[in-house]
């Protein structure tokens, strides 16, 4: 750095540092506490972040592996988390292809074609996203319901209805990548033109190699959201074995005998995937992919 | 190598609102011509090109390259290659990929693409950078990687929309001199749009001059010639303030004297001027404005000079060799291009010598009258061809 900086500046880093280590301490504290209690015996919610008595009795139970306890009965694996957890991966795989090939056409449209009402529809959009989609549970089951009697793959209790549901939720995404879009200057498309591309081939071979981070963090966006989504698939799916992680989790939770351990546990499983969609999407999330394109 | 061809052209981007943006553009472009559009911002120009390249549809008229009506034909068979303002290179690809890239849509065999490719690398002197990405290269080979991608496509008509306005000064020059000399080897069509009239004056076999349309004006088409046509000769007070750097000084009079060769004109300021000009078609007393270029002023003494012009220094620019006096006549700006040792104190009163052969007249729209012979400071009065 060739700017001169006044002597204070080292204290003002300390100072800087032990603000992000009480802010970091702050967010990790309740993850380190989920998986203390996963290791930790019995379902207790309260201990020591250091468990005391170690087991990894949570932890077969939801990798579906029954636990021989000490009086040599036979604890056998409550839920199947591992289904559960295909089911979200699945779920959440299959929805975030989808929106992330929906919304990069129609934010093409929206940002390089013209034609009547698009700002109208834009703003349209906008604003039905406001409203939580639990509001309009009621009338979604209602929907499904309906939709059921004529395509049963597509009805109630079914994954490929929950991914229909939430293919809807692409307004946010569309203004992402609009405003990306918008970025990236039209006349590149221009030059694809005049070099002979149809607007199919300048969308498929100019913009989106030129998009890649966008859509990277419209995936992992929407994947997540699908994970951690409950409210819908709650009320979609009846059946036990076609849960979602966060749906099937809940189980854990009922009143007479909460199992705050094995909850622990798979709260815990449920985090992976999005941890690894999260280290595979890294990698695309990198700046300065126009750069040099264009001067202005 | 095609010849351009637009007839009545309009363009109104919103009809809704009666805007035009061109209006009755008539334009006849020989093959091989290096033509630049020219003009102020918002005179259009560059939505001509476009319309030209197929990037903007024409709302009225007719455009025809090589012959064939082009109105409704996309942009990549009206065979012509286009180098935008911004370069508008394909950052995600290396030099190579980025010239070979409208040759491999085409699918065009691969050996082709390459000898393609590789010739043009070689005229831009581009062959140790093909596998470089855009953002490794200074703006000068940008500029040059995009004049490449339009070569390997061997269009009949090169479409340049201010390739330049991008590059530093000493670059422009050098790039300049580059396009000057690709057209030679080339021999194609050139349509080429900049607001900077020197490159205008240098390139040009024609220059077509544009101005922002007016409201009630038939045509923003001002005047379509070679450069020194439009030097020497303007058809309005617009393409004579345009044409020329610094620009033409112009002082309000009325004529006194109107002859077949000569007329009189006392100027506002209260000198009397004398200036080869056939005002016939006005009479005496009628209003009309004076210009004068300023490098076509003499020192007062001068044998050359038939008339003078009073005015007040307001500043002088010394350049070393030559200088610039800003004079302020009548309360209007006029400028004196003169030698380098001329002392001019702000607030003297200066008088500079008007040679009769170097004063062009406007009528009150601005229409020149025809002049009857044309300047030059070193040889002096020459017969106007």
């Amino acid at each position: 750095m060739p700017i001169v900086q006044p002597k204070s500046l080292i204290y003002r880093v300390v100072a800087t540092h032990i603000f992000m280590w009480f802010f970091l301490a702050l967010i990790v504290f309740p993850l380190l506490m989920v998986i203390a209690i996963s290791f930790r015996q019995g379902n207790f919610s309260v201990g020591s972040i250091i468990p005391e008595h170690f087991t990894l009795d949570h932890w077969r139970l939801a990798l579906g592996i029954p636990v021989v306890e000490a009086d040599g009965s036979i604890t056998p694996p409550p839920f199947p988390v591992l289904t559960w957890l295909w089911n979200s991966v699945k779920i959440a795989s299959i929805t975030a292809a989808f929106i992330v090939v929906l919304s990069t056409t129609s934010a093409y449209a929206f940002a390089r074609m013209k034609f009547a009402g698009k700002g109208l529809i834009l703003k349209g959009m906008l604003i039905f996203q406001m409203f939580p989609a639990v509001l309009a549970l009621v009338a979604i089951y209602a929907m499904f319901d309906k939709i059921g009697q004529y395509f049963p793959a597509l009805g109630l209790n079914t994954h490929a209805g929950l991914v229909f549901i939430y293919m809807s939720g692409i307004a946010l995404h569309v203004w992402t990548i609009k405003g990306y879009f918008e970025t990236i200057d039209p006349s590149l498309e221009e030059a694809a033109a005049i070099d002979g591309a149809t607007p199919w081939q300048a969308f498929r071979m100019i913009l989106l190699p030129l998009s890649v981070p966008i859509l990277a963090v419209v995936f992992i966006l929407s994947f997540i959201g699908v994970v951690t989504e409950y409210p819908v698939a709650s009320l979609l799916i009846t059946d036990a074995a076609k849960y979602t992680l966060a749906v099937g989790a809940q189980q854990y939770l009922y009143p007479q005998n909460i199992l705050w351990g094995d909850f622990a546990a798979a709260a815990v499983m449920s985090g992976l995937p999005i941890t690894i969609v999260f280290m595979l999407a890294q990698r695309w999330l990198v700046g300065g992919l126009t750069a040099g394109g264009v001067k202005g | 190598m095609a010849e351009v061809i637009l007839k009545n052209v309009r363009k109104n981007y919103d009809p809704s609102i009666h805007q035009d943006v061109l209006r009755d553009i008539n334009l006849e472009i020989k093959n091989g011509e290096f033509i630049v559009f020219v003009g102020p911002s918002g005179c259009g120009k560059s939505t001509l090109l476009r319309m030209v390249a197929g990037l903007e549809d024409i709302t009225d008229g007719e455009l025809q390259i090589g012959g064939k009506v082009m109105n409704d034909v996309p942009p990549v068979n009206r065979n012509v290659g286009m180098v935008f303002q911004s370069y508008a290179l394909y950052p995600h690809m290396n030099l190579w990929e980025n010239m070979a890239f409208g040759l491999k849509l085409k699918k065009m065999d691969k050996a082709e693409i390459e000898a393609r490719v590789s010739k043009a690398a070689d005229i831009l002197g581009l062959t140790p950078l093909l596998d470089r990405k855009p953002k490794e290269l200074s703006g000068g080979q940008r500029q040059r990687v995009a004049i490449g991608r339009c070569i390997v496509q061997q269009p009949s008509v090169f479409l340049f929309d201010e390739p330049l306005s991008n590059l530093d000064a000493a670059l422009r020059v050098k790039m300049r001199i580059e396009i000057a000399k690709l057209h030679k080897d080339l021999k194609s069509t050139i349509i080429y749009v900049t607001h900077d009239q020197v490159e205008a004056m240098t390139l040009a076999d024609r220059i077509v001059v544009l101005s922002p349309l007016k409201e009630e004006a038939a045509s923003n088409l001002e005047q379509f010639g070679s450069p020194l046509d439009l030097y020497h000769s303007p058809a309005n007070k617009f393409v004579a303030g345009f044409i020329g750097s610094p620009k033409m000084n112009f002082v309000k009079g009325e004529l006194i004297e109107i002859g077949e060769k000569e007329c009189k004109v006392k100027l506002t300021s209260g000198d009397v001027v004398v200036g080869c000009v056939d005002a016939r078609r006005a009479k005496v007393g009628d209003s009309i404005e004076l210009g004068i270029r300023p490098e076509h002023l003499l020192p007062n003494d001068h044998d050359g000079a038939h008339g003078h012009i009073k005015g007040v220094v307001v500043v002088a620019e010394h350049l070393g060799a030559e200088s610039f006096v800003y004079l302020s006549v009548d309360g209007k700006d006029f400028t004196v291009k003169t030698h380098s040792e001329v002392v001019a104190n702000s607030g003297d009163v200066m008088e500079v010598g008007v040679p009769k052969e170097a004063v062009y007249l406007f009528d009150t729209k601005g229409i020149a009258f025809p002049r009857t012979a044309k300047y030059n400071r070193d040889k002096g009065a020459l017969p106007l061809v």
